[in-house]
């Protein structure tokens, strides 16, 4: 998982000034929260959403018991699980099915943990053909791009930009036409499934109790996946499972609620094995790939509960950055509030320390959860460990400081007059919209309003005696 | 890495973890039954974008060539219940039957199958890969017709997961599918029949 070049703050900028980003995402965005709200009408969503926690509580504290069971259950129904400590680990195995069967194409399903061990440009330099299946994937592919949600890939991009993108690359005269554009990738995906050597998908829930795994999806291409080629790999996060599927059916309809809305999914595929012999087609070969990556390190920490993430969406939907600001700009493969406080807990502060300051901490992404991850807790608690790794001795010193002398009431008033002084070049109409470095890191975002001449003390002082 | 190894890194980070319980009830959902069955998958069906149909079974074959028209060549799968009648529906309505396999599935233009229960929260029918049970069949052609028992369907979620493991031992792939392929992958735009089939129809027969 490497992080794009730059600053958050730079790469807001290309996002902030690309035309009607922000308003294509606050549609799409608006829909979604719409369609949320209709998937938990009629239901005690507080109820359900309790629920939700208390499973994916229970499941990442037992996480060493389930993984085991699930891996034991899956290898008795000849389904080979491997255990990857890192990415490379995961990569390499991969690699190895693929040279294993001969493989020169494989089709993909959505996966984010592809995304994250940087599978495609591993297999691409391996002579391998790799077609993302997902419409939102592959038109991100074809753009050369990241995906910019985790659910909607490419949210960011405008039908005249897909219709470009299909033109240029197939050299077809199509319209902008969704409908049309839609037919199209159809008919180009179509011969690409039927001619695979191997598919590749995510995993959404993995079952312990019978070793299944499960993968919703709307278009049907994970169908494709996990049917035609004769080989076909799942990876998943090592934390991505259930104990039973009596979990699943409150899980399912949750995590497709707060994904999506309005009920199922038009699939959701349950994978039990491979091919069992009298069955007329289905894959021969299926290896689930349980990724850790950095995952371990969180589990009994202060941010363990960022782990029961189900991967909806619902956090980055509400967002009010993620809306301005779109899911390239944090430079990481997971983007919104989840992306920021996954990214610096995976990729380390140098890479992704930055993330957790891109949020007011206005604590929607944390009403929005549907398995009540205290996002915005984490966010705080993260720009805590971010600054104390990075203090220099100057930055200590000049804190210690303050706050010795905000810590006591009569050097506190003191500083506040001082201040009121202070300032008075700077005012221009009650208000400081310039300042010398460092505050110009304040005011060249936004307007600092003037201290007011007198404390609610002193004005309290001078009006008492003189009633209400 | 050694799958014991991995495990022994997530179990000392895990100790002194404090574990609640498994919920001992789960709230309802959206996917919830609540008694009605047709009535209510039908309903659901209909959201989703797909048909369903109730009929008894004398009226099976005359219905199905109703539904079918148009469609030039089908695969049936080889194991279904009524597979008589849907033969002669298919006959009714000129319809050429290919090999049930997968270039013939990639050619017809419907897809005829059973389905091991239906959902009527959530208008679903479960498609189990099994021998006579191709899963190319209810894939690949554009249209896919489910005829399905009535005593097969079951009120919600619920009752559909207490046999799943059940279901699971039996067979290497399941498919829960809730009307027809779709995306809102360009711009949210609705469009319907993306890698799946754009029509689906379920027949509820009644013996």
């Amino acid at each position: 998982m490497t992080a794009d070049p730059g600053t958050f703050e730079q790469r807001a900028h290309i996002g902030l000034q690309t035309p009607g980003l922000a308003a294509a995402l606050g549609r799409a965005m608006d829909y979604r929260a719409v369609q949320r709200a209709q998937a938990f009408a009629g239901t005690d969503e507080p109820a359900v959403r309790a629920a939700g926690e208390a499973i994916r509580a229970h499941t990442v504290a037992n996480l060493d018991h389930y993984l085991e069971r699930f891996a034991e259950n899956a290898a008795a129904r000849g389904t080979k699980v491997f255990f990857a400590a890192t990415a490379a680990e995961a990569v390499e195995y991969v690699l190895q099915v693929l040279r294993d069967h001969g493989a020169k194409l494989v089709v993909k399903g959505k996966s984010m943990v592809s995304e994250e061990i940087g599978l495609n440009p591993a297999l691409g330099s391996a002579d391998v053909e790799v077609i993302e299946t997902d419409l939102g994937e592959y038109i991100v592919q074809l753009a050369d791009e990241t995906p910019a949600h985790i659910t909607t890939p490419a949210v960011h991009k405008t039908r005249g930009q897909v219709r470009d993108l299909f033109n240029r690359a197939h050299g077809a005269d199509l319209s902008d036409d969704p409908a049309e554009l839609t037919r199209f990738a159809r008919d180009v995906l179509r011969e690409k499934f039927l001619a695979a050597d191997v598919g590749i998908t995510g995993v959404n829930f993995a079952v312990a109790e019978t070793g299944s795994f499960t993968i919703v999806t709307n278009e049907g291409n994970v169908r494709m996946c996990t049917s035609l080629p004769r080989v076909h790999i799942a990876l998943m996060g090592m934390e991505r499972i259930v104990p039973s599927f009596r979990e699943l059916s409150l899980m399912l309809p949750l995590l497709t609620a707060s994904a999506a809305g309005l009920g199922v999914t038009a699939y959701v595929t349950f994978v039990n094995g491979p091919r069992q012999p009298e069955e007329p087609d289905g894959p021969d070969e299926v290896h689930v790939v349980v990724l850790d990556n950095g995952r371990s390190a969180i589990l009994g920490g202060e941010f363990h509960s960022i782990l029961h993430c189900i991967r909806c969406g619902a956090c980055l939907n509400v967002c009010p950055v993620f809306r301005q600001v779109g899911g390239h700009a944090y430079g990481a493969v997971y983007g919104g509030p989840i992306g920021m406080v996954l990214a610096p807990l995976l990729d380390g502060f140098d890479a992704a320390g930055d993330l957790p300051h891109a949020s007011s901490l206005c604590v929607a992404c944390t009403e929005a959860c549907p398995v009540n991850i205290p996002l915005h807790e984490h966010l705080l608690g993260l720009r805590r460990e971010i600054a104390r790794s990075r203090a220099t001795r100057g930055e200590r010193f000049a804190f210690a400081w303050w706050g010795r002398l905000w810590g006591n009431a009569r050097t506190y008033r003191w500083s506040a007059r001082l201040a009121r002084i202070g300032q008075l070049p700077l005012v221009r109409r009650r208000r400081i919209r310039r300042a010398p470095f460092p505050l110009s890191r304040w005011t060249s975002a936004r307007d600092m309003p003037a201290l007011a001449r007198g404390s609610f003390r002193e004005r309290w002082r001078r009006m008492e005696g003189r009633g209400p | 890495m050694d799958r014991r190894a991995f495990l022994d890194v997530v179990r000392r980070r895990l100790a002194g973890v404090a574990a609640p319980d498994l919920p001992s009830h789960l709230p309802p959902t959206f996917a919830t039954g609540d008694g009605r069955l047709f009535d209510r998958f039908a309903a659901a069906l209909d959201l989703a974008g797909g048909e369903a149909i109730h009929m008894r079974l004398d009226e099976l074959s005359a219905q199905l060539a109703v539904r079918v028209a148009g469609c030039a060549t089908a695969v049936v799968a080889p194991v279904v219940d009524h597979h008589e009648a849907i033969l002669e529906g298919l006959a009714r309505a000129g319809c050429r039957l290919l090999e049930p396999g997968r270039d013939g599935a990639a050619h017809a233009d419907l897809g005829v199958t059973g389905a091991v229960l239906g959902v009527a929260a959530t208008g679903s029918v479960l498609l189990a890969a099994a021998q006579g049970a191709p899963r190319t069949v209810g894939l690949l052609p554009p249209f896919h017709l489910v005829v399905l028992p009535e005593d097969r369907l079951v009120p919600g979620f619920e009752e559909l997961f207490e046999q799943m493991s059940a279901l699971a031992a039996r067979s290497s792939n399941l498919v829960l599918v809730t009307g027809p392929s779709r995306t809102a992958d360009i711009e949210m735009t609705l469009v319907r029949g993306v890698h799946g089939p754009e029509r689906v129809t379920v027949l509820v027969v009644t013996a």
